[in-house]
């Protein structure tokens, strides 16, 4: 059709990549103004507080830097599993248990000093989210239970052992019955680093240089990668498919339970219900979007970050409704999608020799 | 649990689970061409949106339901351009697709939340509603579910006994296949996404022409998504759409009168009931036959020839 | 090659820094750890500039504008700013609770604002915080219980209103049975659906209230839904806590009383309405501008009633009676002139314990923390 004819290349495109993003981005950005444009808001105005708003500024950058974290985390998880074709969409569920998680040690060993508590509160934190990630992954496991809807459901049900934990025995006996647990003592609130950064930031690094070598050093992490290509053939090759689909599921749920430990700690210094909101989500765009990489991980989490809080400023500037991110997100990830075509496929001119 | 308040409870579940049986039908009907679309979310706000929309511009429920039908069809063709053309994940582009949905429905509609308008009220049917129980339960609704009585024998007639049902079928099966014997399997898919969206945007358009004559955002609370585990707690065949979508519903409605009749679970307990009833239905299924009756080509791209 | 692309790219981003950032007062972010406590008199840059200074006011609202319902409320209070004149406003809507509000609110602290209102109880935390920052702008913390220096807690009495309107619903019942849906088990919720039954009694001792919790404040169709599930049990009035005229459209389809909430919801079921219990803001914000204006706003925790008018209640509908409406206003007037106050004991909780004693009246911080349901109210508060 059209003159041209579909090739499927031999090898898949590497450097290409990256351009095919900034295009997709230029693209979700023009259709994300005309949007602007049907509110009768200004489009190139928007796009500039959009961005000035989220990398403007030192401050912004903070502001980025700070929501990027939990992003990170939750996406370094669900790249691994979606390595191995596993789909958890639950990184939503696991951040909420994580955060549960956390809040639990901080009731039961208040009283221990700070060194201590932290890393009591991480391990707690850690396993709540692995269960959390965990049984789907059971579920798949033993009864063939899909793991998007599993993993799916959880995010809902989750959520709602939060709300019920923080209503019913957690809540703040001070707080004038709203539903917010008391707040964290000092030894469980993470200390700040440089201007507003707190030690999230550290634990973001480490976790990224752990599991870098871990997935390219270690057999484990290796059968990692590689089990993903073909679940079948490894089976076949007798490499504990099993086992690796537990053990990405884990992983990801403790890694999107850290993320839920430190937004508790370090942003609201307690568990309220308004932790969730939707990092877990956001997390699956950019582990598409960088492709399973640890390296564009990073890059992509803090760009997503910037978006939401340049989508913030543009409340406040031109009144847009704060759904307006999620236009862009789905848009950047829709696009590349399509753009990921070019990877694999080039096209030839009909008629000609291939 | 008196006698008086099973038939209400029935009725209502019939309610609330038409948008899903409406939503779970369009899945159904992508699925069985092979196309694993899991934009439900995002397709049925758009419907959801939309139809309001078109009401309040045109105050004729039945252009709504058209205008959700065409938006949510629209949107599947999205999805049928990048899986289809541009051979994207199926699931990835599912939820992308839900993502933009929801966030554009929700932009768009932000400056309607709080208008009013009337669509499609209840009312008896004119021999069936009188019938002591069953008329309560089943007769006495909104023009939508009566609509979406006719669906599911009309699904099954389709499928089972035309020639492009067949095609449907193959091409969900084998599409190599249903090439080789002349059916075009891409043109296929592209049918089954818009036909399978519209029915989906039609699902949506039912929270807010008739379920409610309000929008607001975030409307659809999960709907979608419980039909796309329906699809496959129904083996992929309309009856058992029916019979999970109305227990579905009923879950959600059974749960507020529990409340209402002084049950002293605490609320947020049973909230879960439907999210933990999914998994449970689907564990049920799973157990009789693992992911019996899936299409054997579902969520598989059928690669671009020369 | 790939790698440079992304070196480029980094550096792209990076390169932000040096654009034309609104704010190049670091410094001022810098963490303050003992927040110099200023005088409660506000430093009005309006005072030295003179009268005719254009006051910056932000308002960030938990819900969107036009859900008819608490934020449209009190955008209907800024609207009145607006009105008024001498003053830009500037609002966000759907603000989530949490890290985010802690955003918005700081990012209208350093645009300059004036004064902030914040709408929602979750706001307090992040509220209190950035106040600490910027001492010069004067807070406003709606819902909430904690204040600072520059930062003012306020409410609205609704419970006298609630209790207005369930004397309607009392009278207005025939089978005795009210149903209220609400949306979260909070002290202000149980203490508007207690206020309400109390009320109802008062007229109708047999009457009693059965409450449905959604779990959400708007959600329509779950409203709706719980409102069905009341009226499936008996219930002839549906009353509510939610921002969304869901419940009144369930009593309409079935033909039978409803009272509303935040706003007159009569317009979206016109033969079930009876009346509403509504929040009117405006002259509570213009006398907020006029006194930070004069140098005279103080910090404070302000819970006025019916007396200021900052809550009320709709007109009531065509359905209602004359000596219904007599006696509801007769009390309101009692109410307003302090002569009745609505949880003068004896009052018994669910279980018949007495809670207040008789001829006692609670403390405003028994109120404020107020987690039992009265006698007559059929319901759990988890």
């Amino acid at each position: 059709m059209l003159g041209y004819r579909v090739v499927k290349r031999q090898e898949p495109l590497e450097w290409g990549s990256f351009f095919i993003f900034l295009l997709a981005l230029a693209f979700s950005l023009s259709v994300s103004g005309l949007l602007l444009a049907i509110q009768g808001k200004p489009f190139a105005e928007g796009i500039l507080i959009l961005w000035r708003g989220g990398f403007g500024s030192f401050v912004a950058l903070e502001d980025t830097l700070l929501k990027s974290i939990p992003i990170f985390l939750c996406s370094l998880g669900v790249a691994v599993a979606f390595r191995m074709q596993v789909w958890n969409i639950g990184a939503e569920g696991q951040f909420a248990l994580g955060a549960v998680g956390a809040t639990w040690a901080v009731m039961t060993f208040g009283g221990l000093p700070g060194w201590l508590l932290m890393p009591v509160m991480f391990l707690c934190a850690a396993l709540a989210g692995a269960a959390w990630g965990l049984i789907p992954a059971v579920l798949r496991l033993r009864f063939g239970l899909n793991e998007i809807i599993s993993t799916l459901m959880f995010n809902y049900i989750g959520i709602l052992l939060l709300q019920y934990l923080v209503f019913g025995s957690w809540k703040d006996p001070t707080s004038f019955g709203f539903p917010m647990t008391p707040i964290f003592p000092d030894g469980a609130i993470i200390g700040r680093l440089f201007g507003r950064i707190h030690w999230g930031l550290v634990v973001c690094v480490g976790v990224a240089v752990l599991l870098g070598v871990f997935l390219r050093r270690t057999r484990l992490g290796f059968e990692l990668l590689a089990g993903g290509e073909n679940p079948r053939a490894a089976r076949y090759a007798r490499m504990p498919y099993d086992f690796l689909v537990l053990l990405v599921m884990g992983l990801c749920g403790a890694l999107a339970g850290w993320a839920g430990c430190i937004e508790t700690s370090a942003t609201l210094n307690r568990l309220q219900p308004s932790i969730m909101v939707g990092y877990g989500y956001t997390a699956i765009v950019v582990a598409w979007l960088s492709r399973l990489r640890i390296s564009s991980i990073a890059f992509f989490a803090f760009l997503l970050a910037g978006l939401r809080v340049g989508v913030e400023n543009l409340q406040l500037d031109l009144q847009v409704p704060a759904a307006f991110g999620g236009i862009i997100e789905g848009l950047i990830l829709l696009s590349v999608l399509a753009g990921q075509f070019f990877d694999s496929y080039a096209l030839r001119r009909r008629g000609g020799d291939a | 649990m008196t006698i008086e308040m099973v038939i209400p409870v029935l009725a209502a579940a019939v309610q609330c689970g038409t948008p899903i049986l409406y939503a779970t039908l369009g899945e159904m009907l992508t699925e069985r061409a092979g196309v694993l679309n899991l934009g439900v979310e995002g397709m049925m706000i758009i419907g959801t949106f939309t139809a309001f929309l078109a009401l309040h511009l045109t105050g004729d429920p039945w252009i709504a339901v058209v205008v959700a039908a065409l938006c949510g069809g629209a949107l599947g063709l999205v999805h049928g351009i990048v899986c289809l053309v541009f051979q994207g994940n199926q699931v990835v582009s599912g939820l992308a697709l839900t993502i933009f949905g929801v966030g554009l429905a929700d932009y768009l509609g932000t400056p309607f939340v709080g208008t009013v308008t009337t669509g499609f009220t209840p009312f008896s049917l004119p021999v069936l509603g009188d019938i002591p129980v069953l008329g309560e339960v089943f007769f006495r609704h909104d023009a939508l579910v009566n609509l979406s009585y006719v669906l599911p024998p009309l699904f099954w007639l389709f499928l089972a006994r035309t020639r492009w049902g067949l095609a449907l079928r193959a091409t969900g099966e084998h599409p190599a296949a249903a090439a080789a014997a002349g059916i075009n399997p891409v043109l296929v898919r592209w049918a089954a996404l818009f036909a399978g969206g519209a029915l989906v945007g039609i699902g949506g358009a039912y929270l807010s022409l008739a379920y409610t004559h309000l929008w607001t955002n975030n409307m659809t609370a999960g709907r979608g998504w419980i039909a796309v585990a329906l699809v496959i707690f129904a083996f992929w065949r309309p009856g058992r759409a029916v019979l999970g979508a109305y227990l579905f519903g009923g879950v959600m409605a059974f749960q507020l009168r529990l409340q209402a009749m002084g049950a002293s679970v605490p609320s947020s307990l049973l909230l879960m009931l439907p999210y933990a009833l999914t998994i449970g239905v689907l564990l049920f299924s799973s157990a009789r036959g693992k992911g019996r009756g899936a299409p054997a080509a579902l969520g598989v791209n059928i690669e671009p020839k020369d | 090659m790939r790698r440079i692309i992304v070196l480029l790219a980094a550096m792209l981003v990076l390169s932000g820094l040096a654009g034309c950032g609104d704010d190049k007062k670091p410094a001022q972010e810098a963490p303050k750890q003992e927040a110099p406590k200023q005088e409660a008199k506000a430093e009005q840059p309006a005072a030295k500039a003179g009268e005719d200074k254009k006051l910056q006011i932000g308002l960030v609202y938990i819900s969107p504008v036009g859900d008819a319902g608490w934020s449209y409320s009190h955008d209907q209070g800024r609207k009145a700013l607006e009105e008024a004149g001498g003053v830009t406003t500037s609002y966000v809507e759907s603000v989530p609770e949490g890290p985010d509000s802690e955003r918005v609110i700081l990012n209208m602290a350093r645009k300059g604002y004036d004064i902030i209102f914040t709408t929602s109880f979750g706001y307090m935390d992040p509220t209190i915080k950035v106040a600490s920052q910027y001492p010069d702008i004067t807070f406003l913390h709606c819902s909430g219980y904690k204040t600072a220096p520059n930062v003012s807690n306020y409410f609205g009495r609704m419970y006298q209103a609630r209790y207005l309107t369930g004397m309607v619903a009392g009278a207005m019942t025939k089978n005795n049975i009210l149903g209220y849906v609400g949306a979260f088990p909070i002290p202000e919720v149980i203490r508007g659906i207690n206020a309400f039954t109390l009320g109802a009694r008062a007229v109708n001792p047999n009457a009693q209230v059965r409450v449905v919790w959604t779990k959400t404040w708007y959600d329509p169709a779950t409203e709706k839904e719980a409102a069905k599930s009341l009226l499936d049990v008996g219930a002839d009035v549906i009353a509510q806590h939610q921002d969304s005229p869901g419940p009144q459209e369930a009593a309409q389809e079935r033909g039978v009383y409803s009272v509303g909430y935040h706003t007159d919801m009569s317009a979206f079921a016109p033969k079930a309405h009876l009346t509403s219990a509504v929040w009117n803001w405006k002259d509570f914000y213009l006398d907020v501008v006029k006194q930070v204006r004069a140098g005279t706003w103080k910090s404070g925790s302000y819970w006025p009633g019916i007396e200021s008018g900052v809550v009320d209640i709709a007109p009531y509908g065509e359905m209602v009676p004359q000596d219904v409406r007599a006696r509801v206003d007769a009390a309101k007037a009692d109410i307003k002139s302090g002569k009745l106050k609505v949880f003068t004991g004896p009052v018994k909780d669910q279980k018949g314990a007495v809670r207040v004693a008789e001829g006692a009246v609670p403390t405003d911080q028994d109120l404020l923390g107020m987690t039992w349901f009265v006698e007559g109210v059929i319901g759990t508060t988890e």
